[in-house]
C-alpha cells in the first residue's frame, strides 16, 4: 500500500497516523472542527454558552475519569475540589490584584496539595477510603466556605472577575476547546505510557500489579493528585466564567452529575464523559420541563449503567464500530 | 463551662448518638453481610419520616402505632430496593462489586431525593411533639420526653437486633453470611433470602431513626443527607462493617459532636471531625475496632 502512494500522501498519512497516536483520531479532529467552525454559523450565545458549559463538564469528567476509571478509586469530594479551586482564583484575584490566569494556576496548585495530603492518607487503604475520605474532605470545604462568611461571604457567594476585560462568548469557547483538547491529550499520553501501564494495572488487578514490582501507592498518589488538580484548576474557571461562586458549587449533588457523566460515557474511556456531557446538558437545558427530573435521570442512569452496561456510551461506540468493520469485511471488493 | 453545661453537652451527645448508633448499626450490617457502602441509607431515613408524618399527622393515629408502621414501610421499601437493583446488580456485575455497588447506592441516593422533591415539594413536614411531656433528669434539667422515647427505642432496635443475630437460626444465616459467602452457601444458606433481608433490615433501622425523630427534624426531601454522613462518619471511624463498634462510635460521635458544636459553632464542627478522622486514618487506619473479616488495607 505505501509505495503506491505520492509522497504527499505518505506525509499526509503520516501527520494522522502521528495525530491519532496522540488521541486525535479523524473522529475526534472532526468533532473539534465542528466545535471551532461553531461561531461562524451560530450567533446565538444561548448556545454558545451551552457549549461551553458542556466542553467545562465534559473535562471535569475527563479528569473525573482518570482517576474512577483507571486506579478503581472514586473522587466521591471532586465537587468540593472544583469549589476550592474557584475560591482560591476569586480570592486571590479579588483580595490581592493576581492576574486571573495565575489564579488558575494557583487554584491548580492548591487543589493539588489538598489533593495530595488526602490521598496520602487514604490511597494505602482500599479504594472506598477514598471515596469515604475525599466525601469528607468535601463535605470539610463546603461547611468552611459556608462558615468563613468575612472571607468567602458564606451563603450568599461571591462575584468573580471576568477572565479578561471583554471576554466574549467566543473567546470563551475557543478557550475551553483548547483546555479540553490539552487535558485529553495529555491525560491520555499518561495513560498510553508506562506510568498509565501501571495505573491500568492497579485498578485492573492489584495484587497482581504489586507482585510486579509496582508500587501502587505511590502511582494512585500521582494519579489522584493530578486529577484533583485539573478539578481546582476548571473550577477556578468556571468560576471566572459564570461570574459568581457559591458553596452551593461544592455539594455532593454536584459530584453526582460529573459523576454520572463519567460513568454513562464509559469507565476508562476518557473521552466518553465529553460525548454524555455533550448529549445530556444541552437536552436537559433546552427542555425546561426535565430540568426537574435532571438528577432523577443522572441517577437512575447512573444506576442502570452500573447493573447493565459498565461500557457506557465508549463500550457501544466500540460494538457498532467493531460490527460496522466486520459488516464491510463482508462485503466483496 | 460549669458542671451544668457539661452535663447538659453530654445529655445532648447521647441523645444524638442514640440516632447516630440506630443508623450506623444498619450501615455496619449492610456492608459487613452484603460487601455494600450503602450511600442511599439516609434516603430510608427520610421514607420513615414521611411515613410516620402522614400515619401520625393525616390519619391521626397513635404515636407508637405511627413509628411502627414507618418501621414497617422502610422494611419493606428496603426488600423492594434489594430485589430490583441488586439483585440483577449480583447476576451481571463482572467488576469490582464493591465500588459498582457504592455507585448504584450513590445513583440511588439522588434519584429517589428528587423524587421525593417531586412527589411532596421541598415543604418541611414535621410536628412540634408526639407527646407533651418534658422529664427532669438532673434537677432544674429538663427534656423533651420526645427524644428520651427516641433514645429508648435505638437502644430496644439495637438491643433486638443483637438477639436476633445471636440467637434465631435467621440471625445465625446473617452472621454466616458475612463471614465466609461460600461456606454459608454450602450449607444451605440461600443467599439472596439473606441479602434482602438484611437490606430490609438496614433500611428499617434508619426508617425507625427517621420516624422517633420527626419532631427535631421534620420530614423534607434532603433530611437524610445529615444523617448520612454523620453515620458514615460512625462507620469510617470505627472501622467498616463492625457492628458492635458502631454502637459505640454512634455514642462517642454524638458526644464528640455535640462538644465541638459548643465549643467551635456550626461549620468549625465539621473540621473537627475531619481532623478527629485524619488523626485516626494516621494511627490507625483500621478504625477503633477494625475487624479483620473484612480487610482494610488492600491485601
Amino acid at each position: 500500500m505505501q509505495t503506491t502512494l505520492t509522497p504527499e500522501a505518505t506525509s499526509k498519512t503520516r501527520i494522522l497516523t502521528n495525530l491519532e497516536s496522540i488521541g486525535l483520531s479523524l473522529p475526534v479532529l472532526g468533532c473539534i472542527a465542528l466545535l471551532a467552525l461553531a461561531p461562524l454559523f451560530i450567533q446565538d450565545e444561548y448556545i454558545l454558552r451551552l457549549l461551553v458549559v458542556s466542553l467545562l463538564f465534559g473535562a471535569l469528567a475527563i479528569a473525573f475519569d482518570f482517576t474512577g476509571g483507571f486506579i478503581n478509586a472514586v473522587n466521591f469530594g471532586y465537587a468540593g475540589f472544583v469549589g476550592l479551586g474557584a475560591y482560591i482564583s476569586t480570592l486571590l484575584v479579588t483580595k490581592t490584584g493576581f492576574n486571573p490566569w495565575m489564579g488558575l494556576l494557583a487554584a491548580l496548585l492548591v487543589t493539588g496539595l489538598v489533593g495530595f495530603f488526602t490521598g496520602l492518607l487514604t490511597l494505602p487503604l482500599r479504594g472506598i477510603y477514598v471515596s469515604l475520605m475525599s466525601w469528607f474532605v468535601g463535605l470539610t470545604l463546603m461547611a468552611l466556605a459556608n462558615a468563613m462568611v468575612k472571607l468567602t461571604n458564606g451563603a450568599r457567594g461571591l462575584i468573580v472577575p471576568p477572565l479578561y476585560e471583554s471576554v466574549s462568548i467566543t473567546a470563551h469557547l475557543y478557550i475551553m476547546l483548547a483546555i479540553t483538547v490539552a487535558l485529553y491529550v495529555i491525560m491520555r499520553l499518561i495513560i498510553r505510557s508506562r506510568v498509565g501501564l501501571a495505573f491500568r494495572a492497579i485498578g485492573q488487578n492489584f495484587d497482581a500489579a504489586r507482585a510486579s514490582g509496582v508500587n501502587p501507592t505511590r502511582y494512585k498518589l500521582m494519579n489522584f493528585t493530578l486529577s484533583c488538580a485539573v478539578a481546582g484548576m476548571l473550577g477556578a474557571y468556571y468560576g471566572h466564567f459564570v461570574g459568581i461562586i457559591t458553596p452551593d458549587l461544592m455539594d455532593t449533588g454536584r459530584t453526582m452529575e460529573v459523576m454520572a457523566l463519567a460513568y454513562i460515557g464509559g469507565s476508562g474511556s476518557l473521552l466518553g464523559g465529553v460525548f454524555a456531557a455533550f448529549l445530556f446538558i444541552p437536552l436537559f437545558d433546552s427542555l425546561k420541563k426535565l430540568m426537574e427530573y435532571r438528577l432523577i435521570i443522572y441517577g437512575l442512569s447512573l444506576v442502570a449503567i452500573m447493573i447493565f452496561y459498565p461500557a457506557g456510551l465508549a463500550g457501544l461506540y466500540q460494538y457498532v464500530t467493531e460490527k460496522y468493520k466486520t459488516w464491510k469485511g463482508r462485503i466483496p471488493k | 463551662m460549669d458542671l451544668n453545661t457539661l452535663q447538659n453537652l453530654l445529655l445532648t451527645g447521647i441523645l444524638r448518638g442514640g440516632l447516630y448508633a440506630l443508623m450506623a448499626v444498619g450501615l455496619a450490617l449492610v456492608f459487613g453481610v452484603m460487601n455494600i457502602c450503602h450511600f442511599a441509607h439516609g434516603e430510608y431515613y427520610v421514607i420513615g419520616a414521611y411515613a410516620a408524618y402522614f400515619a401520625h399527622v393525616t390519619f391521626g393515629l397513635n404515636p407508637i402505632v405511627a413509628i411502627v408502621i414507618a418501621a414497617i414501610l422502610s422494611f419493606i421499601a428496603g426488600a423492594v430496593t434489594e430485589k430490583i437493583f441488586f439483585f440483577p446488580l449480583r447476576r451481571f456485575n463482572k467488576g469490582e462489586w464493591i465500588m459498582n455497588a457504592f455507585l448504584l447506592t450513590a445513583g440511588l441516593s439522588v434519584a429517589l431525593q428528587n423524587t421525593f422533591k417531586l412527589v411532596w415539594g421541598v415543604r418541611y413536614r414535621g410536628i412540634t411533639q408526639y407527646w407533651d411531656a418534658t422529664i427532669e433528669i438532673f434537677p432544674g434539667m429538663a427534656i423533651a420526653a420526645d427524644r428520651l422515647v427516641a433514645l429508648g427505642i435505638a437502644i430496644a432496635a439495637i438491643l433486638a437486633l443483637w438477639f436476633f443475630l445471636q440467637k434465631t437460626s435467621t440471625g445465625r444465616a446473617i452472621r454466616a453470611v458475612s463471614q465466609d459467602e461460600r461456606g454459608a452457601m454450602l450449607v444451605g444458606i440461600k443467599l439472596d433470602r439473606i441479602y434482602t433481608l438484611t437490606f430490609a433490615l438496614g433500611s428499617m433501622f434508619a426508617g425507625l431513626g427517621g420516624a422517633s425523630l420527626l419532631s427535631l427534624t421534620p420530614a423534607y426531601p434532603y433530611a437524610g443527607v445529615r444523617p448520612l454522613i454523620s453515620s458514615w462518619f460512625v462507620v469510617t471511624i470505627v472501622g467498616l462493617g463492625s457492628v458492635s463498634g458502631a454502637i459505640v462510635g454512634g455514642f462517642l460521635v454524638g458526644v464528640f459532636e455535640s462538644l465541638s458544636y459548643y465549643f467551635l459553632g456550626q461549620g468549625w464542627q465539621d473540621v473537627a471531625s475531619l481532623g478527629m478522622l485524619i488523626v485516626l486514618l494516621l494511627f490507625k487506619p483500621s478504625g477503633l475496632f477494625g475487624t479483620k473479616v473484612k480487610g482494610v488495607l488492600e491485601k
